[in-house]
């Protein structure tokens, strides 16, 4: 059941369209991620849905409700910003307790809520810290405390993990999916970051210049990316040039493509493609230009005269080393069925 | 670390070298020199003179005395004085607080040539010196014939022309206009600096806009107010000239006794001891203010 959604959004900033006919459906209890890079109009897309930007057109919908027109402070939509933007003249308790406060909640119903909320993301200790004494992750939770102690309909979280080093940001990221999974809510993450994307959602919005190139869960659109741009933005892929003959991608061996005869773009995962030494026999030839072993994998760069190096991931054996750079080697799908055939290439072409 | 350098015995060399490298205290040396030779010295020796008997410009006998001050602490007057430039400074102070913050909260919220505008209108008055600012209000709120007078009896709002010069109401007005741009410009710094996010965050908790104005901005302003409302005080507690101009020649204050003891009355001992007593309750109550000001804002020792 659709939850959230957000129907056709289109925001101009002066001249520029940062919003192009920007439409989202959230289903209820699930985790949706708007996934691109900067200045793609994701976070202004989050901030339309907590009604800090008003759209020039579309309309926004929570449940069955349109809020399109409604003001911020009267939206059910707990927001996480990206620097957490905690109050630094109250407390940690007097930060969760803000919102119960503005909302004239009795004394005690407030003081049982705020440590429910702060035994929620297991700050309970720190109730009368300010702040500034707390570390990052600290202050996330402290922001994410302070959202959910109104038990809103809809969660938003802007970039929760940049301000967070690598190493807590996996940590923070985990237990962050349980606790949405605990309460149930529905939220929508924006972030620029694949790997974080995949983690935590449900489903992924990779969105490109103001509008959604594609929507579906991390592994539909890992395997089945619509456009060259969003195969290279999710994970690695090597985007090729081809032709389409009599519904075969002209190769050696051939590929299955249901597209019209002519030219086409062929996306293959490098861990899709293997490498055998020799330059006879199928394949695409080229020489090894690099190579990086490591570990369980090794990492090759094959220069094949195209004016990108495939890249190729294989298995590593114990106590194999690379093929030495310069060797003469042949490339191939290892499941054909697994590579996509695309109409558009990289950037529109 | 600190312990290892404590042990460290410090050659003389290093010592010059950290004066050359200017580290510490040293860049600020010859300010402070200036200010001991040209502050300290001339305000030492004026306290002193409280402490003697001075007769015709030459000091009599050779021995302190706490007479003059305690002549001065037993007399009803002087209390009274302290009392009235203690509550006008403190209305003053007040009034420009109410009258700055909404000229510094609209600089914060404009951009562009209007922002400079408004910057421009803060500081010209400061430009004038207090005493032409004084006279103005003398030619605005002046007898039958003042400014406000006259449009008030033409407009006939008021039948008899109001008695505004020559009394506590006059003093006021003038004190609060002329230390406006001391209270709007520590203002205007944080409000303009501060982090809008933090009411986007408020709105989105369900504040309302005035909500969010009374539990966030202003709450976060607090160090700036409590800046702004010592600097005024302290300039509002001291000045001869406005209550001299607006209150008339009846009306006087600690500052003003000051003035006529030292400058018309010649009686400089009795000058001296009343600018004691000025400058220490001044330097009280203004540390008031800045340690109230400091407990409201707890939370900034936190930051920094």
């Amino acid at each position: 059941m659709t939850h959230i959604a957000l129907d056709a959004i289109v925001k101009n900033f002066g001249a520029v369209r940062v919003l192009d006919g920007c439409s989202v459906a959230v289903d209820k209890g699930t985790v949706m991620t708007l996934l691109g890079p900067s200045g793609c109009g994701k976070t202004t897309l989050l901030r339309t849905l907590a009604g800090f930007v008003e759209p020039d057109a579309g309309r926004v919908r929570v449940g069955d409700r349109d809020i399109t027109d409604l003001p911020p402070n009267r939206r059910q939509v707990g927001y996480v910003f990206q620097s957490y933007a905690l109050f630094p003249h109250l407390d940690v308790a007097a930060n969760v307790a803000y919102g119960l406060r503005v909302r004239r909640v009795g004394r005690a119903e407030t003081q049982e809520r705020v440590r429910k909320a702060l035994d929620l993301v297991s700050l309970s200790a720190f109730a009368d810290r300010y702040p500034a004494r707390l570390s990052g992750g600290q202050q996330q939770r402290v922001a994410i405390a302070r959202a959910m102690v109104l038990e809103p309909e809809v969660l938003l979280l802007d970039e929760p993990f940049n301000a967070l080093d690598a190493k807590l940001r996996l940590s923070m990221q985990i237990e962050l999916r349980k606790l949405i999974e605990r309460v149930g809510i529905t939220s929508i993450f924006v972030t620029h970051d694949q790997q974080e994307a995949m983690t935590l959602s449900d489903r992924v919005a990779v969105m490109r210049a103001g509008r959604i190139e594609q929507v579906g869960t991390p592994i539909e659109i890992y395997d089945r990316p619509r456009t060259a741009y969003v195969a290279a933005f999710i994970g690695r892929a090597n985007v090729l040039a081809v032709d389409v003959a009599a519904g075969r991608v002209v190769a050696d061996p051939a590929i299955a493509a249901a597209r019209p005869d002519g030219p086409a773009w062929l996306v293959a995962r490098p861990e899709n493609l293997t490498l055998e030494p020799g330059g006879e026999g199928a394949g695409w030839r080229g020489t090894v230009a690099f190579s990086t072993p490591q570990g369980a994998t090794i990492e090759y760069e094959v220069a094949t005269g195209a004016p990108e190096p495939l890249r190729v991931v294989t298995l590593r054996k114990v106590g194999e080393p690379p093929l030495p750079v310069g060797t003469p080697v042949r490339v191939r799908a290892v499941d054909p069925a697994a590579c996509v055939v695309l109409e558009d290439g990289p950037d529109g072409a | 670390m600190a312990l290892e350098a404590a042990a460290r015995p410090r050659a003389p060399a290093t010592l010059l070298r950290r004066i050359l490298h200017g580290n510490g205290i040293w860049p600020a040396v010859p300010a402070l020199l200036y200010l001991f030779v040209f502050l300290a010295l001339p305000m030492l020796t004026l306290l002193a003179f409280g402490f003697v008997t001075i007769d015709r410009g030459r000091v009599v006998g050779d021995t302190w005395t706490l007479d003059h001050l305690k002549a001065a602490l037993s007399d009803e007057l002087v209390w009274r004085l302290m009392w009235r430039s203690f509550w006008v400074a403190a209305v003053s102070s007040l009034l420009t607080l109410i009258l700055a913050y909404p000229v510094a909260y609209l600089f914060a919220e404009t951009k562009g040539i209007w922002r400079t505008l408004i910057l421009v209108a803060v500081i010209s008055p400061l430009l004038t010196s207090a005493l032409v600012r004084a006279y103005a209000w003398l030619v605005i709120l002046g007898g039958r014939r003042g400014i406000l007078n006259q449009t008030l009896l033409s407009l006939g709002i008021v039948d008899q022309p109001l008695r505004i010069l020559n009394t506590d109401w006059a003093v006021l007005i003038g004190m609060t206009q002329i230390h406006l741009p001391f209270m709007i410009l520590p203002l205007l710094a944080v409000l303009a600096e501060r982090d809008r996010r933090l009411e986007e965050a408020s709105l989105n908790l369900g504040a309302s806009q005035t909500g969010t104005f009374f539990r966030v901005v202003v709450p976060m302003s607090v160090p700036a107010i409590f800046a702004g409302l010592a600097l005024v005080f302290a300039i509002s507690y001291t000045n001869f000239i406005v209550p001299q101009l607006l209150g008339g020649g009846s009306y006087s204050t600690l500052a003003v006794q000051v003035y006529e003891q030292t400058i018309v009355v010649l009686d400089w001992t009795r000058g001296a001891v009343l600018a004691t007593i000025l400058l220490t309750t001044c330097f009280a109550f203004v540390m008031g203010i800045v340690a109230f000001g400091n407990r409201l804002a707890r939370w900034n020792e936190a930051t920094t």
